[in-house]
């Protein structure tokens, strides 16, 4: 089949990207649009836009997008034969999916089945297991907590079974910590995924965090390369960049193999994500889950490979199969992304929700913006912060943070408190240039940056 | 009724019939090149070793890049090559192994559908170099039918060419091709059915251009006769001296009840952007051809003769193109009826040119049959004319006239290149060319000047984004560019006004 129209069933600066790729194949746009995103930078680009009703009240808004019914009645309504769901929201929602199909609209994204086994971390844990990936010793809390930390060994990390993006998390260090960090998750959990069930992993305390692309087809599984993501904090990534850098050749084949023996077990259509946690003393990784959409930092994946990789989504939802092999994806160069987001790094990385009173972004060969935030946009407080993603490329990782160095000198956003002076502090720091910093790397930073600096930063 | 199937030509043959084959750049191309991807195409008209000699003289582009990004940006449209299978970009004849490393590089680029071309219908020739295409992993290779007007072309001349297709295991399709556009409705009912009796079941498919406006109606019957495939191009790059337009061959078929599955909105929008693109880049669009009945004697594609007329007027001899053009049908039927395509119509008109105002003055218009009587007639013949006496375009359709073969071959031009060293192996080439070249660079110096693909490698890689509405924006950059520092700007229209001064 071909995909004629699309809905947008999202916002901010993925509904951008997509429009664009669509703009690009010649597919007509409907943007499912709630408040005041009728006038944002993706409804000005969309052919159409449609709005989808609010549950009411400023919850309300941000429930909009989350609606099931009434996004799939949105496209119904626009005549779309297709949803693309971007990231977050209903991306890997399997009712969702399944209300797509009964509506007979194309969901862009892997089927019900892969969303549900990607989205229960536990399911996740099983195939993972039975595909042959490392997985880190743990398990289901039941009554027998202890026994199980006991047998793991501290200290043990609390995880949500529900969903992830860090709620739910929690480091237990030793025993006596446990109960109450399990309740706690658990309460976490049910609020964020309305699912209570929590379960225990071993901690590794020096964690990179690695991630590999992944395309499918539903029979034949490529991966489009590695990405490191472990400038993070609280769970949130901040720094991603493509390959990632300092990794032994043989865990990187074995990391990327890997990615796609699971994907293959899951016969996975689509684009999709493996995460690993790589334990940097013992040169080892583990699997921690499946993301079963399109991710922020698929920039740094498009710039090193060449690839659309929203047209690779279209053209599997489309039925085209894979396109191309294993051995006709290249890989070139080096690129990182900066998350630049709306929050305030001098009161503790706090949203600052308001109006963008001037924006102005960097443009040369290498740069790439992705964005949807002018002179004027809105932000609003019932979304997430991020303002644009800053991605740089390379012939190699030193020309990729000599671009970013200078593309971060010549990007300003007025109005809103935003992170950019901390990415450009980042990009200075020669932890940082020197590559493979761990998951704690960015909390020890703000911590220990000199005054001098944490001035620049939070002023 | 039938299902009717579309190949569009508006990159390769469209580009070259209407923009001289320079239109076109890597970028014009990328642009579009997803939306065409998803038309509905059964594949795209796409290169030519001309078009790719082009790319580097012209726009100091690499053509080898250019296939590889088009593929990466349409995967699923299969890329045509169209070649003679005998040379690579110049004119001179390549060694067999050479034509071997071109076609894979080709299919390595990205190439996938081959259409053989010989000008002579020399079809030992062609099932050659099908072989050689199919080996290279060619998955679709296609001959050409070539149509022209003569003594020596009639059905049964082409029956017998679709029987060897039939025969070949490495011959997927063939297509009547009409490079002069001559192909009339009456003529097509006759011809394509002793054609597809003769084909073995293979699928035949038409390419007919407009020149003198019939193929749009040759379209219309040949559905009905058991052609499933329709060559067509797209806005600007259809009609005129290009192919039929694919908008209006569609909506003709609908209309006569045939089957045609493409999507509409898409080629809209391919055709608007050629369109706009032949607007921003100050590009002739093709326009619908009135109907020229002497056109069918000298088939002098509108290209050619616009260069003899410029020759002739740079000599003072505007009073001679009557003259010539004559010279052109005669010349024609002396060298065994050689098809009015590349490179052909190029060696007839030389030889007609120096026939007529070459030579010791004996212009006196001789009938053919009393040609011998002329002094001046074939005093000067040009290399091309001996090469193609010579056997180097392959096997003339009919016997070259035995005084006139006597009379080039009786001269010691003709001795010498009958004389010269057959062409260079690639190990030769490699020893003659800089160390640790690329094959895709080898074949370019082995095709052009060293000079054109140095300057093409200095400019380095071409630029992959295009918007026709963008141009007026960035010429009038340019020329504030190229202005002292301007100091304050005013666009102002009905609705917009833009001002731009110093702080």
């Amino acid at each position: 089949m071909i995909i004629r129209r699309v809905l947008v069933a999202n916002r901010g600066e993925i509904a951008v990207r997509v429009l664009r790729t669509c703009r690009r194949l010649g597919i007509e746009t409907v943007l499912a649009v709630a408040g005041a995103d009728a006038d944002s930078v993706p409804a000005r680009l969309a052919d159409h836009t449609i709005r989808i009703v609010p549950g009411g009240g400023a919850a309300g808004l941000a429930a909009a997008y989350l609606n099931v019914e009434a996004v799939v009645d949105a496209a119904a309504a626009a005549g779309a034969d297709a949803i693309h769901p971007g990231y977050g929201f209903l991306a890997e929602n399997p009712r969702f999916a399944r209300a797509c199909e009964a509506a007979g609209i194309v969901f862009i994204g892997p089927g019900a089945e892969v969303l549900e086994a990607a989205g229960d971390k536990l399911a996740a844990r099983r195939h993972a297991a039975a595909a042959g990936v490392p997985v880190l010793p743990g398990g289901l809390v039941t009554a027998e907590a202890g026994e199980v930390a006991g047998r793991i060994g501290y200290p043990v990390l609390v995880k949500a079974a529900g969903g992830g993006g860090g709620r739910g998390l929690r480091v237990v260090g030793d025993p006596g910590q446990l109960s109450g960090a399990v309740t706690m998750a658990s309460a976490e959990a049910d609020a964020a995924f309305g699912d209570p069930r929590v379960y225990l992993e071993r901690y590794v305390s020096r964690a990179r965090h690695v991630e590999v692309q992944l395309l499918g087809d539903g029979e034949n599984v490529i991966h489009l390369g590695d990405r490191e993501c472990s400038v993070q904090r609280r769970y949130q990534k901040v720094v991603e960049e493509a390959p990632a850098p300092r990794l032994g050749e043989t865990l990187r084949v074995s990391m990327r193999a890997a990615a796609v023996a699971l994907g293959l077990h899951l016969k996975y259509q689509g684009l999709g994500t493996v995460e690993f946690v790589v334990d940097t003393e013992r040169e080892a990784f583990y699997f921690l889950e499946v993301n079963a959409r399109i991710q922020v930092e698929h920039p740094v994946t498009e710039m090193v490979t060449g690839l659309d990789l929203v047209a690779e989504q279209i053209a599997i939802a489309e039925g085209r199969g894979l396109r191309r092999s294993q051995a006709s994806v290249s890989f070139g160069g080096h690129a990182i992304e900066c998350r630049i987001n709306a929050e305030d790094p001098a009161d503790g990385f706090r949203p600052s929700p308001g109006t963008v009173a001037g924006a102005a972004f960097p443009a040369g060969p290498g740069i790439r913006v992705d964005t949807h935030v002018q002179a004027g946009s809105a932000v609003p407080p019932q979304y997430d912060s991020l303002l644009a993603k800053l991605v740089v490329s390379g012939a190699d990782r030193p020309e990729a943070l000599r671009r970013l160095r200078s593309a971060l000198a010549r990007c300003r956003i007025d109005g809103v408190a935003t992170n950019l002076a901390m990415h450009r502090a980042l990009a200075a720091d020669e932890e940082f240039a020197a590559g493979g910093v761990d998951t704690s790397y960015l909390t020890r930073w703000v911590q220990r940056e000199p005054p001098s600096v944490r001035a620049e930063i939070h002023g | 009724m039938a299902e009717v199937q579309l190949v569009d030509v508006s990159l390769r043959d469209g580009n070259q019939s209407l923009w001289g084959a320079t239109g076109l750049r890597t970028a014009h191309i990328l642009q579009i090149a997803p939306v065409m991807n998803r038309v509905g195409f059964r594949a795209l008209d796409f290169l030519s070793s001309t078009a790719m000699g082009v790319a580097v003289r012209t726009h100091r582009e690499d053509p080898w890049q250019r296939i590889r990004l088009t593929r990466a940006a349409m995967p699923d449209t299969p890329l045509q090559f169209i070649g003679t299978g005998f040379r690579f970009i110049s004119w001179e004849r390549a060694h067999p192994d050479v034509m071997r490393l071109v076609y894979e590089r080709l299919v390595a680029a990205g190439i996938s559908r081959f259409v053989v071309l010989d000008p002579t219908h020399d079809m030992d020739a062609v099932l050659a170099t099908a072989r050689i295409i199919r080996r290279a992993g060619g998955t679709e290779i296609i001959a050409a039918l070539t149509y022209t007007i003569s003594a020596v072309h009639g059905d049964a001349f082409y029956a017998g060419i679709a029987a060897r297709v039939a025969a070949s295991p490495h011959i997927d399709r063939a297509y009547v091709k009409d490079p002069a556009g001559l192909l009339t409705p009456e003529r097509a009912r006759t011809l394509i059915p002793a054609v597809r009796a003769r084909l073995g079941g293979k699928p035949l498919e038409l390419h007919a251009h407009c020149t003198i406006g019939l193929s749009p109606l040759v379209y219309l019957a040949a559905p009905n006769l058991g052609v499933q495939v329709l060559q067509v191009g797209c806005g600007a790059l259809a009609d005129g001296s290009s192919l039929p337009d694919a908008e209006r061959t569609v909506a003709n078929l609908r209309e006569l009840g045939h089957t045609v599955t493409v999507d509409d909105r898409l080629l809209a929008q391919v055709a608007s952007y050629f369109d706009q693109l032949a607007a921003a880049e100050s590009l002739p669009a093709g326009q619908p051809q009135p109907y020229d009945a002497a056109f069918t004697k000298h088939q002098l594609a509108g290209g050619v003769m616009t260069t003899l007329r410029r020759q002739l007027a740079e000599l003072g001899l505007e009073a001679k193109f009557g003259a010539v053009m004559d010279e052109v049908s005669r010349v024609r039927a002396e060298l065994g009826y050689p098809i009015m395509v590349t490179p052909f119509p190029q060696m007839v008109m030389g030889q007609a040119l120096s026939n007529i105002i070459g030579g010791s003055g004996g212009r006196k218009g001789s009938p053919p049959r009393a040609g011998r009587a002329s002094s001046a007639r074939y005093e000067v013949v040009p290399d091309q004319v001996i090469r193609y006496v010579l056997g180097s375009f392959g096997k003339p359709t009919a016997p070259v006239e035995p005084w006139v073969l006597d009379r080039i071959l009786d001269r010691p031009r003709a001795r010498e290149l009958a004389a010269e060293p057959p062409p260079l192996s690639p190990a030769e080439l490699r020893q003659r060319l800089p160390r640790g070249i690329s094959d895709e660079e080898l074949l370019l110096r082995f095709g052009m000047p060293s000079g054109e693909v140095d300057a093409m490698l200095a400019a380095g890689p071409a630029p992959e984004h295009y918007s026709p509405q963008l141009q007026p924006v960035l010429r009038l950059l340019r020329e504030l560019g190229s202005r002292p520092p301007v100091r304050r700007l005013v666009v102002d229209k009905p609705g917009f006004r833009l001002e731009l001064g110093r702080a």
